[in-house]
C-alpha cells in the first residue's frame, strides 16, 4: 500500500494536482462545515430555541404576586481591557404551582437585557409591589418562573439560517463527493440530474437542441431590424468601463463623506485631529478623480450616437452570405468606421487562487471600411454590406471554461473623441446544419450523453 | 493512442483499438463503430470495463469534457479472460467538431477504462477528427 501522489500529470507538461488528494481535501473541507453547522445548530437549538418553544407550549399557567422587585446585573470580560455590562429586570413572585406555594425570581428573557441602566430602571418601574400578575412555571421545575412569553424570531432565524447554510453546503459537498467516489471521470461527466443540483456552477453553458457545446441564439433574435430580419443586440466594452468608474466613483466618495463628517464634528466640537486631516487630503483628491473620470466616460459614451446592426438572417452558417445594415446616429464627424468579422478564443483558467480568462482573436475578416462618416440628429449614417462565412469556419463553441465567439465588430474614430469600438456578437453554426425556429432559453437542452450500462 | 494507468501496475495491459474509417477521419452523424483488444493483463482480474466515446478540450482553459456515449460493462462473460476483444458503435453527434486552435482546441476520443480487482484502474484513449476544420493560424487575418 502506498499513499496516493500529491501531483498527477495532465495533458502535456502541466503538473495538476493528485485527483485522490483533492477528494480528500475536499471532503474533509465540506466534512467540516457539515460538523461546524450541525454542532453550532446544536447549541443553538438547545441553548435558545428549545427552551423559548418549552415557555411556550410546556410552562403551565398561574396568578402571583410581586413581592419584591431589583436589577439584575451581567458582566461579560470584553478583551483586551473592557468590560461589557447588562441590566435585566427581576421580579420575586409568589404562586401557585400543582396546589403548593412557591416564592421564586421570575426570569426574563435575554432580550430584556439592556445596557442601559436608567431604561432597565424605567422598565422595572412599570412593575407594581403587591400587583397580581399572569405567570408561567416549569411543571418539572416548579421554582422556575416566567412573566412573559413569546418568540425572539431573529434568534430563531438565526439558528435557522447560519447553521443551515453550513449544514446545506457541507452536506452537498460531501453528498457530491460520495456519488463520484470510484467512478471515473467519464462515468461522471455521463450522470446527469442531481449533479446538475449539487453544482449548479460547473454545469456547461446552455447548448442549442441537436448541436451540443453550440450557444443557444435566442437572445439574438428577439429584436426585429428595421430593414433588415434581425437587429444585433451590441456589446459595448465602454459601457462596463463606464460602470466601473461609476460604482468606484460613488463607493470612495461615500468612505470620504464618512471621513469628512467626523472631521467636521471633530471641528465643531473645537478639536483637530491632524491625522484624519491628513487622511482626508489624498482620499478627497482620489475621489474628485474618480468622479472627473465618470463624467468624462459618460460624456464620451452618450456623445458618440449609438450604433445599430441589422441582419439578413441568424445564427449564420458556413459557406452563406448574408446583408449586413451599419447604422450610426449622433452628431459630428467619424473620420473612420469599420466593420469587421473577428473569431475569438476564450479560455478560463485558475492561477493560485485567481481565476482568469485569456481571449485571443484568431481570424478578422474587413467588412466594410467608410471614411469621413457624418451623422445627424435625424439622419443617421446608415450603409450595407455583405458578411461571407467561410465554408471551413469553425462553429460557435461554449463549454464551462472554454468558448469560440463569432462576432461583428464596428470599430470608429470620431474627429473630437478617443476611438471606440463596439461588438455585436453572432452565433454560426456547423456546416451543413439544418436550424430550426430558434428555441425557447427553457426548452434549450444540455450536452446529454447516451448512456447505457451493461449487466446481466 | 495513450494508455495511462491511474497506479503503475506490475504489467501493463495494451489495448487495441481500430476504428471503422480510415485515418481515424469522421464526419457528423456518421456512425463510429470501434473494435478492440486486450491484452497484458497477465491474470489480473477486471470487474468493469467502460466504454465512451466524447470530447474534451485543450489549451489554456481548464478542462471541459462532454460525454457523448458511455457503456459500462460487468458481465464477466464480456471480458478477459473469457473475452479478450469488445465492439461498440453509436452515431457521432452534429457538434462540437474536432478543432485545433490558438488557446482552445476540441478534442474527440474514444476511451476503454479497465476496473481491476482493488482499487487500480487502466485507460486506454485513442482520439479521432469529427468534422474538417483547419488549424487556427497567426497572424491573426485571413481575407
Amino acid at each position: 500500500m502506498r499513499l496516493p501522489r500529491f501531483y498527477a500529470k495532465k495533458r502535456g507538461h502541466r503538473r495538476t494536482g493528485s485527483r485522490e488528494w483533492g477528494v480528500f481535501g475536499d471532503g474533509l473541507f465540506h466534512g467540516t462545515l457539515l460538523v461546524a453547522g450541525l454542532c453550532f445548530g446544536g447549541l443553538l437549538v438547545s441553548g435558545v430555541a428549545a427552551p423559548e418553544w418549552r415557555i411556550n407550549h410546556e410552562f403551565r399557567e398561574s396568578r402571583g404576586t410581586i413581592l419584591a422587585k431589583g436589577l439584575a446585573r451581567t458582566a461579560v470580560a470584553d478583551p483586551p481591557a473592557t468590560v461589557v455590562t447588562s441590566w435585566r429586570p427581576c421580579l420575586l413572585v409568589r404562586y401557585l404551582a400543582d396546589g403548593a406555594a412557591h416564592e421564586s425570581w421570575s426570569r426574563g428573557s435575554s432580550a430584556d437585557a439592556t445596557p442601559d441602566r436608567e431604561a432597565a430602571l424605567r422598565r422595572l418601574n412599570a412593575w407594581k409591589l403587591g400587583d397580581e400578575i399572569t405567570c408561567w412555571y416549569d411543571p418539572s421545575a416548579p421554582q422556575t418562573v416566567v412573566l412573559q412569553r413569546g418568540y425572539s424570531w431573529w434568534l430563531w432565524l438565526l439558528a435557522l439560517l447560519l447553521p443551515g447554510a453550513l449544514v446545506l453546503i457541507g452536506g452537498s459537498g460531501l453528498i457530491r463527493g460520495l456519488r463520484a467516489w470510484g467512478k471515473s471521470e467519464e462515468h461522471r461527466a455521463a450522470s446527469v440530474g442531481l449533479s446538475e443540483l449539487l453544482d449548479p456552477l460547473a454545469q456547461p453553458a446552455l447548448a442549442a437542441p441537436g448541436y451540443p457545446a453550440v450557444p443557444v441564439w435566442d437572445d439574438l433574435v428577439n429584436s426585429p431590424g428595421t430593414i433588415l430580419r434581425y437587429r444585433l443586440p451590441i456589446e459595448s466594452p465602454e459601457s462596463w468601463t463606464l460602470v466601473g468608474f461609476g460604482l468606484f466613483a460613488l463607493l470612495w466618495n461615500a468612505v470620504v463623506i464618512v471621513l469628512a463628517v467626523g472631521a467636521g464634528l471633530d471641528l465643531l466640537g473645537g478639536r483637530i485631529d491632524w491625522w484624519l486631516f491628513a487622511l482626508l487630503v489624498p482620499f478627497l483628491g482620489v475621489g474628485i478623480g474618480g468622479v472627473v473620470l465618470f463624467v468624462r466616460s459618460l460624456v464620451f459614451a452618450t456623445a458618440i450616437g449609438p450604433t445599430q446592426l441589422e441582419i439578413s438572417d441568424h445564427p449564420l452558417l458556413p459557406g452563406r452570405q448574408y446583408d449586413v445594415l451599419l447604422a450610426q446616429g449622433g452628431t459630428g464627424k467619424i473620420r473612420s468606421l469599420t466593420l469587421s468579422l473577428e473569431m475569438e478564443e476564450q479560455a478560463t483558467f485558475r492561477q493560485g487562487t485567481d481565476t482568469r480568462t485569456e481571449h485571443s482573436v484568431v481570424w478578422k475578416q474587413p467588412v466594410a471600411d467608410f471614411h469621413d462618416v457624418s451623422a445627424a440628429p435625424y439622419a443617421r449614417f446608415e450603409a450595407r454590406a455583405v458578411v461571407e462565412i467561410s465554408p471551413d469556419a469553425m462553429h460557435s463553441f461554449t463549454s464551462a471554461h472554454n468558448a469560440v465567439r463569432w462576432r461583428l465588430v464596428v470599430r470608429g474614430t470620431p474627429e473630437r473623441w478617443p476611438a471606440f469600438s463596439r461588438i455585436f456578437p453572432v452565433v454560426v453554426f456547423p456546416p451543413n446544419a439544418e436550424v430550426l425556429a430558434p428555441p425557447p432559453r427553457l426548452m434549450a437542452s444540455r450536452d446529454t450523453a447516451r448512456s447505457t450500462e451493461v449487466s446481466w | 493512442m495513450v494508455n495511462k494507468g491511474a497506479d503503475r501496475p506490475a504489467a501493463v495491459p495494451r489495448v487495441d483499438v481500430q476504428f471503422d474509417r480510415p485515418h481515424r477521419q469522421h464526419e457528423p452523424r456518421d456512425q463510429l463503430a470501434v473494435r478492440y483488444r486486450i491484452e497484458g493483463c497477465d491474470g489480473e482480474h477486471i470487474r468493469a470495463i467502460e466504454h465512451s466515446v466524447l470530447w474534451y478540450t485543450e489549451g489554456k482553459g481548464e478542462e471541459d469534457l462532454g460525454v457523448h456515449f458511455f457503456q459500462r460493462i460487468t458481465d464477466r462473460a464480456m471480458m478477459p479472460p473469457a473475452a479478450t476483444a469488445g465492439a461498440f458503435s453509436t452515431p457521432l453527434p452534429q457538434s462540437p467538431l474536432s478543432y485545433e486552435g490558438l488557446i482552445v482546441k476540441v478534442r474527440w476520443c474514444v476511451r476503454v477504462r479497465l476496473f481491476f480487482e482493488g482499487a487500480r484502474d487502466f485507460v486506454s484513449e485513442h482520439v479521432f477528427v469529427l468534422g474538417r476544420i483547419p488549424p487556427a493560424r497567426l497572424p491573426a487575418s485571413r481575407t
